[in-house]
C-alpha cells in the first residue's frame, strides 16, 4: 500500500505521454543545503572547524590528554607566561607546545586544558541537545498532531516553562541537582560519571529546561502539515498514527530540528561559563568556564593567557557555529529565502 | 476589549499554578533537605529541626505548596531578614544599572538596525552584521573582564569594582557596567531587528510610499519605525522584570549590591529561601510582564483581532 504514491509518478508513465522526464534524482531539501554550505568558502571553512572540534574533543576520550592535563611544568607550580621553548628540569631547552599558551595557577599547561576543555563543551552539547530536542520534538509533535486535550495540555505545559526566564530556571536546576550531587558524595564515583566528569548537573539542567523553543516550533509546523495531502492520503489508506508521525511528518520538521541543535549548542557552551563562575559547573576536568574562573582574579595581576586562550576557543567555536546555523536557517527554511 | 484582558487574565491562572507547582517540586521534592545543606553534616537533630521549623519544611506539603502561591516565603537563612525587605534593598541598586543600560541599548540597536536595514546589502551591512555576530560570540562574562581590565586596570578611567551609596557615587561606580551591558547586549540586539526591520523595509506600503515620492528618510523614520515599534514592544516588555534581577554575571563581577548579587550569595550560602524567592518571584513578574505585552500588542497593532 504504501507504494501507491510511487505509482503515479512512475517515468514510464510520462515517457509513453510522450513528455521528456529527466531520470536524474530530485535534489532533497538536505541535499540542497549541503551543496549550499559547501559551495560557500565562509560556510566551508566553519563546518572544517567545528569538524576539528569535534575531532579533538574525541581524542579527549584516548589516555594521550590524562598525564598533560595534570603535570605541573614550572618550577614552583605557579602561573608561567606564554613562552615558545621550554626547559626541561634535566638543563635541556626544547620547543614545547605545551607552555605555548602559557602556565595556569598550578603550573599547568594551558594548551593541552584548552584543548581538552573540548570535551566538556561536547558531552554537554551532545547529551543536553539530545535531552531537549527529544522532549521538544516529541511533544510538538503530539500536541500539533492530535490536538485537543492533548494540545491543551501540552500548551499549558511549554507556557508555564517558558514563563521562567531561561537562565534563572537552568541556574536553579543546576543547584539544586549539584546540591543532590554533594550530599551524596562519598560513594566512589561510577564509570559512568567518570566519563561525564561533573557535567550531568549543567546537562540536566539545560536539557530539561531548553525544548520550549523546538516544541512550540514544531508543534506550529505539524498543524500545518497535518491537513496537507500527503497527510490525508497517508491516513486514507489505512496507516497508523505512528507511522504517519515518524514516517511522513517528522521527517518534515526535521530541518527545525538541525537549526534548533546548531543554535541551541552556542548558547550551551556560553551558559557552561556562567555557571562554572557561579561555581556550579565541572569542578573534576578542565572546562573552558573553569579556566574564565579560576583566573579571572588574577587578571588584574597581569595573567592574561588563560582567560585568553580559553576565551577564544569559545569565541571561534561559537563564531563557526553561528554563521552555519545562519547558513542553515537559509537554506533549510524555504519561507526565509527571499528574507536575504 | 475588558472581555478580552478579563479572558486574558482568567487563561493566565493554570499558567500561574504551573509556575508555583515547578517551584514547588524542584525545591520540595527534587532539593535535598535545605536544612542540611546549609548547616552541614554535623550538625546535631535538635540543630537541624529549628533550621527546618524556621524554614517552614515540618509542614505538610500541601501547606508548603499555599505559602508559595501567596508568597509566604520563610526568612532569609543568611540574612536572617524577610526576602521582602531584601527585595526592597537590592532591587533598586539592580534597576540603577539596569534601567539606563536599558534604554540606551534600545536607542543604539534601533538606531544601528535602522541604518543596516537602509544600507542593505551594502559594505555598511555586511560589516555591522558580522561585527553584531563576531559580538554574540563573545562569552560576556570575558567581554566584562576585558572591559574590567582596560577601563578600570590599565587605562583608570573608572573603578574597577565597587558600589556607594548616594547619587553621584554611585554614578561615579555604575558608568562601567552600565557601558559594558550595553556593549554585551549590541550585538544579539541588533540582528534582530535588522531582520525586522528588513521584513518591514520589503513590504508593500513601503514600495507604495517609495512611489508616492517620499523621501529615503521619512520612509525610514515615519513608516518604517513605527510598524518596527510593534515587534520592539512585544519583545522589550518581556525583559523587563530581568531588569530587577539584574545581569547576575554584572552584578557579581563588578560588586554590585543589588538582586543579581543576592542570588549568587544564596547559592553559595545554601539559602534556599532566597534562591526560591528570586526564581518564583521573577518568574511571577515575567507572567505579568507576557500579559501587558499582549494587551499591548492589540492596542499598537489594529490588525489583531480581540477574539
Amino acid at each position: 500500500m504504501t507504494e501507491f504514491s510511487d505509482q503515479i509518478i512512475l517515468p514510464e508513465q510520462g515517457q509513453s505521454a510522450g513528455v521528456a522526464v529527466s531520470l536524474e534524482s530530485p535534489r532533497s531539501l538536505g541535499g540542497e543545503a549541503w551543496r549550499r554550505i559547501v559551495r560557500k568558502p565562509a560556510t566551508f571553512i566553519c563546518l572544517i572547524v567545528v569538524a576539528a572540534y569535534v575531532c579533538v574533543s574525541l581524542l579527549t576520550f584516548t589516555p594521550i590528554f590524562d598525564k598533560r592535563i595534570e603535570e605541573p611544568l614550572s618550577a614552583d607550580k605557579s602561573y608561567a607566561p606564554p613562552a615558545l621553548h621550554h626547559t626541561w628540569p634535566d638543563g635541556t631547552t626544547t620547543l614545547a607546545p605545551a607552555c605555548w599558551f602559557g602556565l595556569d595557577f598550578e603550573g599547568r599547561s594551558v594548551f593541552w586544558r584548552v584543548l581538552y576543555g573540548t570535551r566538556t563543551a561536547l558531552l554537554i552539547t551532545v547529551f543536553a541537545s539530545a535531552i531537549s530536542l527529544s522532549i521538544g520534538a516529541a511533544l510538538g509533535l503530539l500536541a500539533g498532531y492530535f490536538g485537543g486535550w492533548i494540545d491543551d495540555l501540552i500548551t499549558w505545559l511549554f507556557s508555564t516553562v517558558s514563563s521562567i526566564p531561561w537562565l534563572l530556571m537552568v541556574i536553579a536546576l543546576a543547584w539544586v541537582i549539584q546540591n543532590n550531587q554533594s550530599l551524596n558524595a562519598g560513594a566512589a564515583p561510577s564509570r559512568l560519571e567518570v566519563i561525564f566528569g561533573g557535567t550531568t548537573s549543567i546537562i540536566l539542567a539545560l536539557g530539561f529546561t531548553d525544548w520550549v523553543g523546538l516544541c512550540r516550533l514544531i508543534r506550529g509546523e505539524v498543524l500545518r502539515l497535518r491537513d496537507l495531502d500527503f497527510v490525508v492520503a497517508a491516513r486514507a489508506i489505512g496507516l497508523g498514527h505512528g507511522r504517519i508521525l515518524f514516517r511522513h511528518i517528522l521527517p518534515n520538521t526535521f530541518h527545525l530540528v538541525i537549526i534548533t541543535f546548531s543554535l541551541g549548542a552556542v548558547s550551551y557552551v556560553q551558559v557552561e561559563v556562567i555557571l562554572a563562575f557561579l561555581g556550579l559547573g565541572v569542578t573534576s576536568k578542565p572546562s573552558w568556564g573553569r579556566m574564565i574562573d579560576d583566573s579571572k582574579l588574577e587578571l588584574l595581576r597581569g595573567v592574561w593567557w588563560e582567560v585568553t586562550a580559553a576565551t577564544v576557543a569559545i569565541f571561534i567555536l561559537c563564531l563557526a557555529l553561528n554563521i552555519l546555523g545562519d547558513a542553515l536557517r537559509d537554506a533549510l527554511d524555504p519561507k526565509l529565502h527571499g528574507a536575504r | 476589549m475588558w472581555v478580552y484582558i478579563v479572558r486574558r487574565l482568567l487563561l493566565s491562572i493554570p499558567i500561574l499554578l504551573g509556575i508555583v507547582a515547578i517551584t514547588f517540586l524542584l525545591f520540595c521534592f527534587i532539593a535535598p533537605d535545605p536544612a542540611v545543606a546549609y548547616a552541614g553534616k554535623q550538625k546535631t537533630p535538635e540543630q537541624l529541626a529549628a533550621i527546618r521549623h524556621q524554614l517552614g519544611t515540618d509542614q505538610p506539603k500541601w501547606e508548603q505548596f499555599v505559602n508559595i502561591l501567596t508568597f509566604q516565603f520563610p526568612l532569609s537563612l543568611r540574612y536572617r531578614e524577610s526576602v521582602w525587605t531584601l527585595f526592597r534593598l537590592k532591587a533598586p541598586v539592580s534597576l540603577a544599572i539596569q534601567a539606563p543600560a536599558f534604554f540606551i541599548e534600545l536607542a543604539l540597536q534601533m538606531a544601528i538596525a535602522l541604518f543596516v536595514a537602509w544600507k542593505r546589502a551594502t559594505f555598511w551591512d555586511y560589516g555591522i552584521t558580522f561585527i553584531s555576530v563576531l559580538g554574540i560570540s563573545v562569552p560576556a562574562l570575558s567581554l566584562y573582564l576585558a572591559a574590567q581590565w582596560i577601563f578600570g586596570g590599565w587605562l583608570q578611567w573608572f573603578p574597577v569594582a565597587g558600589w556607594s551609596p548616594g547619587f553621584f557615587y554611585a554614578l561615579h561606580y555604575a558608568v562601567l557596567p552600565i557601558l559594558v551591558s550595553v556593549i554585551v547586549g549590541l550585538g544579539g540586539g541588533v540582528r534582530f531587528y535588522r531582520t525586522i526591520a528588513l521584513e518591514e523595509i520589503n513590504a508593500d506600503y513601503v514600495r507604495t510610499a517609495h512611489a508616492k515620492g517620499v523621501s529615503q528618510s521619512e520612509v525610514l523614520f515615519t513608516h518604517v519605525l513605527r510598524n518596527l515599534m510593534i515587534p520592539v514592544v512585544t519583545q522589550t516588555i518581556v525583559t523587563l522584570p530581568l531588569l530587577f534581577t539584574g545581569a547576575v554575571l554584572l552584578e557579581r563581577l563588578f560588586q554590585i549590591p543589588g538582586f543579581g548579587n543576592l542570588l549568587v550569595d544564596a547559592i553559595h550560602s545554601q539559602d534556599q529561601p532566597v534562591v526560591m524567592f528570586i526564581t518564583y518571584s521573577t518568574s511571577v513578574i515575567y507572567l505579568v510582564m507576557l500579559i501587558v505585552t499582549d494587551i499591548l500588542y492589540t492596542l499598537v497593532d489594529p490588525r489583531v483581532s480581540l477574539q
